[in-house]
């Protein structure tokens, strides 16, 4: 790790509160980043980016200097995030709409074919596609899906900073995007 | 003419295929695959990632704000791994064997325990002993009798999956943690044990007892740590010393069967 930051955490431990803002202004970007793919919203892509910045603080005396700083809270920012993703469904489990695994039960149904003049809806339906077929995954092939495909982190690193064996992570994966193409296929009309 | 399977295709198009090249060879010949495998690659497409809000300088000084209220001064604490034990267990065959010879025995093992009876390290049984309890194993299964809150019902499958998700990556995440349990953890360990009371009481309904015995342990550990702040940390640190290795491997199998029947 880079002698700077070093001496900045050195300073941080040693009861320097302040100090602190030189590390979370350098990696608070791709911090908020990770939090924004997994979370899929602003607001709370802020909010797990604050306690992953509190948990690494509160860490910081524990941490071994020999991975660079930005890695170690990147990953924290991972778990967090997910936890986040977790107690949000939890609050919403009573009436978030779901996407069935079947095909036709329960799938949002979007019109097919639309004219150009409702480009913008379709947009917006799409979008709104999205967020509902996102929003059947479990935290953990949501977690491990946008990292694997939106931030194209490796396996075995999604795997370690989830805490699981990385067959597991890959198997996330995998579930996840069986998931997404079935809540597509209403939209997707021919496909299988 | 041999098909390849949904998730063959999807490891094929996101590049984590051991088999790339003969999958992409049958591609060009097998029109159905190649729908498949179309339709993945505009899935995927689909879910692409979107542009990240831009943090303007106004929300980094607002962020840091927040944050330096909840910034209390560091003590530099003394170095001191407690679970430098643990270890994944390596994934060869032998192991592979062992594992599910010792994950058998164990499930027998809790389902023979009334709960809340103490868990020790005899527990870990040896090969010889998993393998006899296997052979009377339908004959000595007992229900379980575990107890706990009733909270929400649990509508349907996914959220087991879901629940075993949490539990096994909160119990590694804390097997690997050093130092006292964070305000999050304990607090997620509680929802989850909330949670767990129903699972069990549903799978034991359902008649799984295999599946009950696995939750109702899991409560135990859980409520190890959702008590951890009262407790000392010796105590919660030995019990699930005692009680997670054998459990994270219970959970992962319970998890792959019930992937299985929902994938059915
Ligand atoms: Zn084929």
């Amino acid at each position: 790790m880079e002698k700077a930051e070093k001496e900045t955490i050195r300073r941080v431990v040693a009861g320097d509160r302040d100090a602190y803002r030189v590390l979370m202004d350098r990696h608070y970007a791709a911090v908020f980043r990770i939090s924004f793919r997994i979370t899929g919203n602003e607001a709370d892509a802020e909010e797990a980016a604050q306690e992953s910045f509190l948990r690494a603080y509160n860490k910081l005396p524990e941490f071994r200097q020999d991975a660079a700083f930005g890695t170690w809270v990147t990953r924290i920012a991972m778990n967090t995030a997910m936890n986040l993703v977790e107690r949000r469904n939890r609050d919403l489990s009573v009436y978030a709409p779901r996407v069935s695994d079947d095909v036709g039960e329960g799938t949002v149904q979007v019109a097919s074919h639309r004219a150009g003049p409702e480009r913008v809806l379709l947009d917006m339906e799409t979008a709104t596609l999205r967020q509902t077929a996102m929003a059947s995954l479990t935290p953990m092939e949501r977690t491990a899906f946008t990292l694997r495909h939106m931030e194209e982190v490796g396996m075995a690193e999604i795997a370690e900073a989830l805490g699981v064996p990385v067959n597991s992570a890959k198997q996330a994966v995998f579930r996840a995007v069986a998931k997404l193409r079935r809540a597509l296929e209403p939209v997707a009309g021919g496909m299988r | 003419m041999k098909h390849y399977s949904e998730e063959d295709l999807i490891a094929y198009q996101m590049s984590e295929s051991p088999e790339a090249r003969s999958i992409g060879e049958h591609l060009e010949q097998c029109a159905e695959c190649a729908t498949l495998a179309e339709s993945i690659a505009e899935t995927l497409r689909v879910f692409s990632a979107e542009p990240v809000p831009m943090r303007t300088p106004v929300d980094m000084d607002l962020s840091w704000q927040r944050l330096r209220g909840n910034l209390a001064v560091l003590e530099a604490a003394p170095k001191k791994r407690w679970f430098s034990l643990w270890m994944w267990p390596a994934a060869g065959a032998l192991t592979a064997a062992i594992v599910v010879m010792v994950v058998l025995g164990l499930r027998i093992r809790h389902a023979e325990q009334p709960a809340g009876g103490q868990e020790t390290a005899n527990q870990r049984a040896s090969v010889t002993d998993a393998l006899k309890s296997l052979v009377g194993r339908h004959q000595q299964a007992h229900p379980v009798n575990g107890h706990g809150p009733l909270t929400d019902a649990p509508s349907d499958d996914p959220q087991i999956s879901a629940h075993l998700d949490s539990a096994e990556r909160l119990l590694t995440t804390v097997n690997h943690e050093e130092g006292p349990l964070d305000e999050a953890t304990r607090v997620q360990a509680h929802d989850l044990l909330l949670k767990n009371a129903v699972y069990t009481q549903t799978a034991r309904d359902r008649g799984d007892l295999a599946e009950a015995a696995v939750l109702d342990n899991l409560g135990r550990v859980l409520i190890g740590l959702d008590h951890a702040a009262e407790t000392p940390r010796s105590t919660w640190q030995l019990r699930l010393e005692m009680n997670t290795d054998g459990l994270l491997l219970d959970l992962r199998v319970l998890r792959q069967n019930d992937e299985r029947r929902s994938s059915r």
